[in-house]
Order: C-alpha cells, then sequence, then structure tokens
C-alpha cells in the first residue's frame, strides 16, 4: 500500500481533513445540495447462491456477533466525516441475518459517532427467510423506511436453480407480510434471463409481483461471473447463457408487464410506482455523490476520490486490530474517469444526460462529438432527445453499457 | 577425397537432431570446443558467426577413425522442413549420406518417412540411429522393427545412443565412416561446385556454401554462375569449423565457404553451379530451379503505426532471403504494407512467423494469390495477382492460371480418402506407384490456387499425419477465374476481395460472410454482409443490431471495477478499423483469413 492511500492517512486523523476532502467544482453535478449515502455492509449469508459473486460468507451466530463489534470500531474511526447522511443503508450479503439487537446497536452507533440527519432514509435488505412476523415489527420499529426483499423468482424451480432458501409459497408470505407492516417503501428483487427462463414463466413471476403490491422492484439480469460456481459450470458448457436477443424480449417484457401495472423505469433494473420510491440511496451512486461505506469490500466516494475496504473479513479486520481504517485501496478519479462514469450512469438511467451540464462539468459536447452516432441511436429509437436531455429509451437502456462504450468523449 | 564424408542428419522434429549434432561437434573437437565455449562468453561477435557456422549450414569435423587415419566429416544441415524441400534438396545434393534418427520412445513419424524418401531420391546412403536410449520408456526392439518394416532399412545397422548423456557417439562416428561413402568427383576436371546456401555477412557482405564436385576451387579464382552468367572473383575460400577457416583451395569432394565480394544476396541463385571462367564445365548440376514467387499475399501492421517497423524488418529479411520480393501496398481498410511474392506457402509462413517472431510484429495477411495471365479484349496481355487490379470482367477475354505437377506419398490404406480429396481440388490424377511395402506415390495435376488454402492440412488430416506432398509448376492453363468482392453495409472492403476459379468463388464467399458474422461485433443497425461478383449477390449473412448488454449491478458504490470494464472496451473499440460507418475489429480480418486456410 503506498502512504497516499487513506489508510494510511487514517493513521494520523487530523479532524476534520481526511474525509472531507472538497469535491472538486468542476466536477459537482447539478442538482448536488442533497446529503451524502452511508452503506453498511454485512457479510454473511445463510447459504451461498451459486452466482453470488459479492463479498459473502456462511457466518454462523458467534462470527456475526465479533463483526458487529468490528464494525462498531469501524464506524468510531469516521467521527471526522462531515457530509451529513440523509440515507443509511445496510447491505449485504443479508443483513437480515442479524438479530433486532444487533441492528439497533449498530444503528445507534451510526447516529451517535456520525452525522446522520434525522430525517434519514434507512435501507434494509432482507432475504424472505428471515421475514417473520417479530422480527418485521423490529425493523418498523428500528424506523425502517425502506425494505428490500430478496425474492429473486416466484418460480420453485427457479428458486432451486438459483440455490435459493425459500419457495414461492414462502416468499408470497414473505412479501405480505412486509406490504403489510406498512413500510414507507416496499422492494422487491427479482432475477430475470436464466438460462431457460420462458417468457411465460417470468410473466408469471411479475404478474405475482404486481398483484402483491410493492412500491418498488429491482430486475436485475442473472450476471455469470467467473469464479461463482455458475461460472465454473458455463466453463464446463454445462451452463450456457440466453441468447442475446431472448435476453432483449425478456427484457422489453418486463417493462411492459411493470409499466402496465403502474411501475415505471427509472434506471437499467429498478421500477418504482412513484418517484418518491425511487432508491435515494442507490441514486447517489449514479449522481456521484459522496457516500461512506463500511464493512468488507465497501466502496466509498467523497466526489473526488474512491477507497475501498479489504474484501476478506480477515484482513478488514486486522486493519481494525491495529486501530486503522480497512481501507484496501482508493483512486483520485481524473476528469476524464469522472466523465466516462457520468456518462456511464447516464445511459443507465432514464433521465440520461443533461448535456450542457456535462459540458460544463467535463467540456464535452456528447451530442456534437459523436454526431453520427447519436443521429443512427435517436432513429433507430436507443435514445431521445428532450430539450437539453439525451435520454435512454427502453431499447436503449437495454444496451446502456455499449451505448457508454460508444459514446466518444 | 577417401578421408572425406559429406553427410547431413535427418529427422523427425523433436527426435534428437540438434542435440546430436552438437554431440558430433563436440566429440571432435574436444579442445577446440572448450576454447571456443569459454571465448563465447565475453565475445559477442563470434557468437554471432557460430550463428552463421552452425545453425543453419555446415561444420566441417576432424575425426580420427579406429583404423588410425584422420577423416574430415561435413556435416550439413538440412532445413527441419520437408515440405520445403526444394531446399531440403539442395542441401541432400551436397551429400552422400545420412544418419536417419529415430527417437527410441516414439518410433518411426511421417517426417522420417518422407525424408528418407527424398534422401533415397538423391541416392543418398543411410545409416540408422536410434537415439534417447536413457528413457525409461525407450523401446529399441521396436524401433529397429519399425527401422525394418517402415523404413527399409537394415535394423542391424542402427546405432542406439543417447545423445544427451553423451553414449553411443563414437559407434556414430565410427559409422559415419565404415557405412557412409567418400564423395566421388574428378579433381582434374573442370570446376563445378554447388551453392547450396549464402549467407549475408555485415563485414564481408555475401558468403557462399558450396560442395565442390569436380576440380578444385582456390582463391584468386575467377569464377562464373553458371546459370546467371556473372562473374565474380574469389577473394578467400575456406573451411566452416567453428568459426570460419581460411584455406588455400577447395578440392572436389569438399564443402566449404567462398567470399567473392557479392554484395547482395539477390545476386546469387542458390542452386546454381560455380565454374571457372577460363576453363568452365561443359553444363552445369542438374536439379537447379531459379527461386521464382509464385504466391502473393499483402502484409499490413495490425496497427498502422507499425508500418515503419515493418517496413525495416522487410528489408532485414530480404538481405538473407533472396526468394523474398515485396514493395509497397495500400488498403483503404488497413493502411499501408507490402505486397509481397513467396516461393511457396512455406515460405510465406516462415515470413510471417518471423516478422512475428523476431520483429515482435502484428500482422494481418490478405488472402494468398497466384499470378493469373488475363489476355485482354484489346489485345494486350497482363499478369495479375493482386485482386485490386484485376480488370472489370467486360474488358477481359481470356484468364489462364498456373498448374502444377504434385507429387503425394502416402500409406496406401489412405489413398480412398486422398483421391477424393484430389478430386475436390480439381486435380487430375495421373498415376499412382507402390514406392515401397505398402506406401504409394500418387502423382496430379491440379492448380496452384487449390493448393493455396486448405489442400496441405486437409491431406495431413485425411493420412494421418503421414502423407507428404511435393510439387513443381508445370504450365498456365485456361480457367474461369472471377474477383470476389466482400461488403460490409454496403461498402467494399478492398482487404478481402479475393479472385477464385468460379465454381469455388461462392463457398468461399460463404465462408467469409459467416466468419465475418462471427467477429463484427453488433452495432446499432443492422449490417448485411455480402459477397459480389461485380452486381451480382453470391452469399450474404446478417449481422443484427445490438439488443441487449448483461448489465451487472452496481452494488455498494464499486464503480470503479464497471468503470475499468468499460475503460477496456473503448480500448478495444480503438483498435477497429472503419469501413464505411462500420467498425471491424481487426481480429475479424485475422481470422477471416487464416481460418480460411485452416478450415
Ligand atoms: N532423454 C533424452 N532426451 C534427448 C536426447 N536427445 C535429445 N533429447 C531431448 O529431446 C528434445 C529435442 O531435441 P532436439 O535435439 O532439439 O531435437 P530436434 O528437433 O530433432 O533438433 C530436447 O528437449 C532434447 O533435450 C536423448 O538422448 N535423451
Ligand atoms: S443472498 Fe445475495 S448476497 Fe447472499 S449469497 Fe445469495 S446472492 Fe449472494
Amino acid at each position: 500500500m503506498t502512504a497516499r492511500s487513506p489508510a494510511a492517512a487514517s493513521r494520523r486523523p487530523t479532524a476534520g481533513r481526511s474525509a472531507r476532502v472538497a469535491p472538486e467544482r468542476a466536477s459537482l453535478p447539478s442538482g448536488a445540495g442533497e446529503g451524502a449515502g452511508l452503506y453498511v455492509h454485512v457479510p454473511f449469508c445463510s447459504a451461498i447462491c451459486p452466482y453470488c459473486d459479492f463479498a459473502v460468507s456462511v457466518g454462523a451466530a458467534p462470527r456475526r456477533e465479533a463483526f458487529v463489534r468490528d464494525l462498531l470500531r469501524e464506524i468510531a474511526l469516521w467521527r471526522e466525516w462531515r457530509e451529513p447522511f440523509d440515507t443509511v443503508y445496510l447491505g449485504g450479503g443479508t443483513p437480515s441475518i442479524l438479530g433486532a439487537g444487533q441492528l439497533g446497536r449498530l444503528l445507534d452507533a451510526v447516529r451517535s459517532h456520525l452525522p446522520v440527519r434525522d430525517d434519514a432514509r434507512i435501507f434494509l435488505e432482507a432475504n424472505p427467510e428471515d421475514v417473520a412476523h417479530e422480527a418485521v415489527s423490529a425493523w418498523r420499529r428500528l424506523g425502517v423506511h425502506t425494505l428490500s426483499l430478496g425474492v429473486q423468482s416466484f418460480d420453485d424451480r427457479e428458486l432451486r436453480f438459483l440455490g435459493r432458501r425459500h419457495d414461492a409459497a414462502h416468499a408470497q408470505g414473505a412479501v405480505r407480510e412486509c406490504v403489510a407492516a406498512g413500510f414507507d417503501t416496499m422492494s422487491l428483487d427479482l432475477i430475470f434471463g436464466l438460462p431457460d427462463q420462458s417468457a411465460d414463466t417470468l410473466r408469471a413471476s411479475l404478474d405475482t409481483a404486481v398483484a402483491l403490491g410493492p412500491d418498488h422492484v429491482s430486475c436485475y439480469q442473472l450476471t455469470v461471473h467467473e469464479g461463482t460456481a455458475f461460472g465454473r459450470r458455463r466453463a464446463r458448457g454445462r451452463l450456457v447463457e440466453m441468447p442475446e436477443d431472448e435476453q432483449a424480449a425478456r427484457y422489453a417484457l418486463i417493462h411492459q408487464v411493470l409499466a402496465r401495472g403502474g411501475w415505471r423505469a427509472y434506471e437499467v433494473s429498478n421500477f418504482a410506482r412513484a418517484p418518491r420510491h425511487r432508491s435515494r440511496h442507490n441514486m447517489k451512486y449514479w449522481r456521484h455523490l459522496p457516500y461512506l461505506g463500511l464493512g468488507p469490500s465497501a466502496h466509498s466516494f467523497d466526489g473526488a476520490r474512491r477507497w475501498w475496504n479489504h474484501r476478506g473479513i480477515e484482513a478488514y479486520r486486522a486493519a481494525l486490530d491495529r486501530d486503522e481504517r480497512p481501507v484496501a485501496g482508493s483512486e483520485r478519479l481524473t476528469r476524464e474517469e469522472l466523465a466516462l462514469e457520468a456518462l456511464m450512469f447516464g445511459m443507465r438511467t432514464t433521465e440520461g444526460i443533461d448535456l450542457r451540464d456535462f459540458r460544463r462539468r467535463f467540456g464535452v459536447d456528447i451530442a456534437a462529438r459523436n454526431r453520427r452516432f447519436v443521429g443512427d441511436c435517436l432513429e433507430s429509437g436507443l435514445l431521445e432527445r428532450a430539450g437539453d436531455r439525451l435520454k435512454p429509451s427502453t431499447a436503449g437502456l437495454a444496451v446502456a453499457d455499449t451505448l457508454a462504450a460508444r459514446l466518444e468523449l | 577425397m577417401d578421408h572425406v564424408r559429406n553427410f547431413c542428419i535427418i529427422a523427425h522434429i523433436d527426435h534428437g537432431k540438434s542435440t546430436l549434432a552438437d554431440r558430433l561437434i563436440q566429440a571432435c573437437g574436444a579442445v577446440e570446443a572448450r576454447q571456443f565455449r569459454d571465448q563465447v562468453l565475453d565475445d559477442m561477435d563470434i557468437e554471432r558467426e557460430r550463428g552463421i557456422t552452425i545453425k543453419s549450414n555446415s561444420v566441417s569435423l576432424d575425426y580420427r577413425a579406429r583404423d588410425g587415419e584422420l577423416h574430415q566429416l561435413n556435416l550439413i544441415d538440412t532445413p527441419g522442413h520437408v515440405d520445403f524441400s526444394h531446399e531440403v534438396r539442395r542441401s541432400l545434393m551436397a551429400c552422400e549420406g545420412a544418419l536417419v534418427v529415430v527417437d527410441a520412445t516414439q518410433g518411426v513419424e511421417a517426417q522420417t518417412v518422407a525424408n528418407l524418401y527424398l534422401a533415397l531420391e538423391h541416392d543418398l546412403e543411410l545409416l540408422p540411429v536410434i537415439n534417447k536410449i536413457d528413457l525409461p520408456a525407450a523401446d529399441v526392439e521396436r524401433v529397429r522393427e519399425e527401422i525394418d518394416q517402415d523404413l527399409g532399412l537394415d535394423p542391424f545397422d542402427a546405432i542406439p545412443v543417447s545423445a544427451k548423456q553423451g553414449l553411443g557417439i563414437d559407434e556414430v562416428l565410427e559409422g559415419i565412416v565404415t557405412h557412409l561413402p567418400p564423395p566421388r568427383g574428378e579433381r582434374k576436371a573442370p570446376l563445378k561446385a554447388l551453392v547450396f546456401d549464402a549467407r549475408y555477412d555485415a563485414y564481408r557482405g555475401v558468403v557462399l556454401y558450396v560442395r565442390v564436385v569436380d576440380g578444385r576451387l582456390a582463391s584468386g579464382d575467377r569464377v562464373r554462375f553458371m546459370h546467371t552468367g556473372r562473374e565474380y572473383e574469389v577473394h578467400e575460400v575456406g573451411l566452416n569449423r567453428l568459426r570460419r577457416e581460411e584455406s588455400r583451395g577447395l578440392d572436389a569432394g569438399a564443402v566449404g565457404y567462398v567470399i567473392t565480394g557479392i554484395k547482395t544476396i539477390r545476386d546469387v541463385s542458390i542452386g546454381d553451379t560455380l565454374t571457372h571462367a577460363r576453363e568452365p564445365a561443359e553444363a552445369p548440376l542438374p536439379g537447379y530451379k531459379p527461386a521464382r514467387p509464385v504466391v502473393f499475399s499483402s502484409i499490413y501492421p495490425m496497427s498502422s503505426r507499425e508500418y515503419g517497423d515493418l517496413s525495416v524488418a522487410m528489408e532485414k529479411l530480404a538481405l538473407n532471403d533472396a526468394a523474398l520480393v515485396y514493395q509497397k501496398d495500400s488498403s483503404a481498410a488497413l493502411g499501408f504494407g507490402f505486397r509481397c511474392g513467396f516461393l511457396g506457402l512455406l515460405h510465406l509462413d516462415v515470413v510471417q512467423e518471423r516478422l512475428r517472431r523476431e520483429f515482435d510484429l502484428s500482422l494481418i495477411l490478405s488472402a494468398p494469390s497466384v499470378l493469373y495471365r488475363v489476355q485482354l479484349r484489346d489485345g494486350e496481355r497482363v499478369d495479375i495477382d493482386n485482386p485490386a487490379y484485376w480488370p472489370e470482367p467486360g474488358a477481359i477475354d481470356s484468364v489462364e492460371e498456373p498448374y502444377i505437377r504434385a507429387s503425394i506419398l502416402l500409406p496406401e490404406k489412405h489413398l480412398g480418402a486422398a483421391m477424393e480429396l484430389c478430386r475436390e481440388h480439381r486435380a487430375a490424377t495421373l498415376g499412382t506407384g507402390y514406392l515401397a511395402r505398402g506406401r504409394l506415390e500418387v502423382s496430379a495435376e491440379m492448380p496452384l490456387a487449390e493448393v493455396l488454402f486448405d489442400f496441405y492440412d486437409k491431406l495431413k488430416t485425411v493420412t494421418r499425419g503421414y502423407g507428404s506432398f511435393d510439387y513443381e509448376p508445370l504450365d498456365y492453363r485456361p480457367a474461369e477465374v472471377v474477383k470476389v468482392d466482400i461488403l460490409v453495409h454496403h461498402e467494399k472492403v478492398d482487404a478481402l476481395a479475393f479472385l477464385a476459379h468460379r465454381e469455388k468463388a461462392r463457398a468461399r464467399a460463404l465462408h467469409y460472410c459467416g466468419q465475418l458474422e462471427q467477429s463484427i461485433p453488433r452495432q446499432q443497425f443492422k449490417i448485411p454482409i455480402q459477397g459480389a461478383i461485380g452486381a451480382e449477390i453470391i452469399a450474404r449473412s446478417t449481422i443484427n443490431p445490438f439488443r441487449k448488454d448483461v448489465t451487472a449491478k452496481c452494488y455498494g458504490g464499486d464503480v470503479t471495477r464497471k468503470r475499468k470494464l468499460l475503460e477496456r472496451q473503448k480500448k478495444g473499440k480503438a483498435r477497429m478499423k472503419l469501413v464505411g460507418s462500420v467498425e471491424i475489429p481487426q481480429e475479424a480480418f485475422v481470422s477471416v483469413l487464416r481460418t480460411e486456410r485452416g478450415r
């Protein structure tokens, strides 16, 4: 590790310096003024899904308790953070694997050591197997604003393929329980693009979701990563990803069914029943707003620099044992890198890119620079123009990464 | 002359030819070799010279035989590749005998057999050597049987050795003296010396490697190349020891070097006969063929920025490769490059391999072509190898293409498959004959163009590696030849155009379209890919527009990883060639043109 990394810097914490690097003026997105986001990574799951490439492991109760203590130590090391948080996101892994008492201690520590606004929204990811009446009431009491439930599918065969620990009936019950509990925003996660997922089974899952009436739906495409069980199956030819044209058709189907039910897309994989149900926390990532990530593998950003924690829990803990922030690496983003990220996010969200704002921040006129390509895309309907905004259509969102790769800076 | 032996070593690759050669050299000059090695460590010039002397030519060794007589053994290297049989033949012509090395664990293999036939054709005496007997898997008795059965050589002559451990090396040296014949030749007759190789030396100009057949060659002589008629004064002659060792003269039977002040290798014809200008021999040695390019292809650097490097590399290669001809060429899709002429497909492979390895260049090669004779309506005749210069069909009266006489050696059991292959490649078989037990020779006449693509690989496949193939140019015969354009999104891609026999045009065009479909990434619009003869579309395929990315979740703010992926994608894009409005990755050119040969 170089002496310039935040971890090294943190050995001599100077009040208010290490984290409050003033974001560079030019790179500040317009409409900033919102608070920062706080993310807490809980790296445990009851079992590991065969497609998962997150930093997770199966942690028995004593390991979980030890980890909660680690987190409390890490929180204390960030006392100098000044940017007020208006979101606190408990993600993972499966944070719902922690008991209500543990979650309560975490939130208390966060509130007492860090500048969390009173009206900050609390997000909690939960898996259906952890949903029970007791637990749900406890989450409500803890002030959870958005509950995000990892349902993935309402089809038993698909759930088995995905290695999930619940069946469709249990998932439905869990959603009902959470909806009834009256969270401000009830969200559920689905996965599509399983190798032989038919349009019918996908539609059936979507219909069930719609009927249960959540406020927000995330619908992720199955991604096969190297180093996962699915990745190894693919390498041996035992798992073949869905062909591109079918993926596209499934993706269009999702938009169609959810739109009919009243859920409008606002990002590649995210749909909300009303703008207020959009994920205020995730949007910070996409808008280059500051965020602090705690827990193994968590990433942080202060407007100019991004840094990330050790991925392995051992290395993470070892740093804390030395009274150091468990930071594994960092980068200071150049203007070009920030521009590329802004472009990438722009193509992933229905907001698209504000061309004038982009020109102001990065000195590039995207539309003029890519006249021919943008022209092609407007004509074929991948992009739309609304005043100063260049926005991906539904078909455009489907190829967001390609659009970002093709657009030149 | 009775105390001279000229020999080479023939072997299947990896059977130990180089190791055995090193051992023989060591055994004959122990002291010298030690001095030599000590010197090598701090004398780069010698290292360079050693490369010239030993690696690819000949070396003269002194050996005191068991009868007490001192013998001079000239080991002449042969190019490893029988495919390049002209070169092998020239080396074989300089020898009277050959060691046939067979790996004791592998036994007789395809190249052993193919080489053996070439050697027999030149009436060489053969001495089998069974190598690698130190290995536990060595099975000397089985290999003896194969030497008897498959090679038709006397298994009792075979000498078991371990080149690696130095076992049996003395027996080999003794065997060379007792089994291989000395050269025959007339010292008093007019000079005839075979030029079997030549190297460019930065200090001395061109160094010729010769085998004196008759007469005597000495410094101060005025010599003439019998085929080209050029005359030169001999500055120096000598033997190839570990370094060049000047001597007063080379007598009939000797192998050595000659320096005459020739400045460029292009003035030398390998295979030519040297004689005295004043008292010339009546006729040159037989078997001479001038090196004439018959296969043509354009070579482009993968990145146009490397054109300068390619240009320098071509010049350097040409210093030692007289057969390589080239001139500047340019393509709208691929930028500047060189149109090159080669002796054959293997020569092409060798050149591109050396450009890649020795000069670290990434290349794109256009489809190889032969030289067509085109009779125009206006009475003019033009020779064309480059599709870029093919006349409008309306202007062409008739076309002729080069034919070859092919000779295919193969085990009898693969005859059916080989005949089928010949038919597919427009070959007319002239006859078949037995060479040895179970082994046949098929001779055929066929268009050279048919050999340029997959013929050779297919032959290897259908004969399980035991088929060998050789050819010689025959004549030109009428052919129906067309130019096929490849269009991507309605734009012609000049580097992909090719000339083909009309019957073959469609299949090849389909192959191109299919390959491009696989290797051009989807773009924002539908891309038709077409093969066309003039306005007539003969093949097509389509690339659909991109429709769905596998957009991974951007979790926990790990934006860096995602951005890096995107940066990589953008870099890949920078390496694309823009044709019209379509970006074609260089790999697409490479894969189309390469798979065509290996299909
Ligand atoms: N064990 C063993 N290995 C050998 C012997 N002779 C050669 N080799 C090895 O076989 C490989 C090929 O040898 P080389 O002389 O390069 O073969 P060439 O391709 O015929 O020139 C090398 O790895 C040698 O070290 C031998 O007598 N015994
Ligand atoms: S529940 Fe989520 S975090 Fe846990 S293993 Fe499965 S995919 Fe990974």
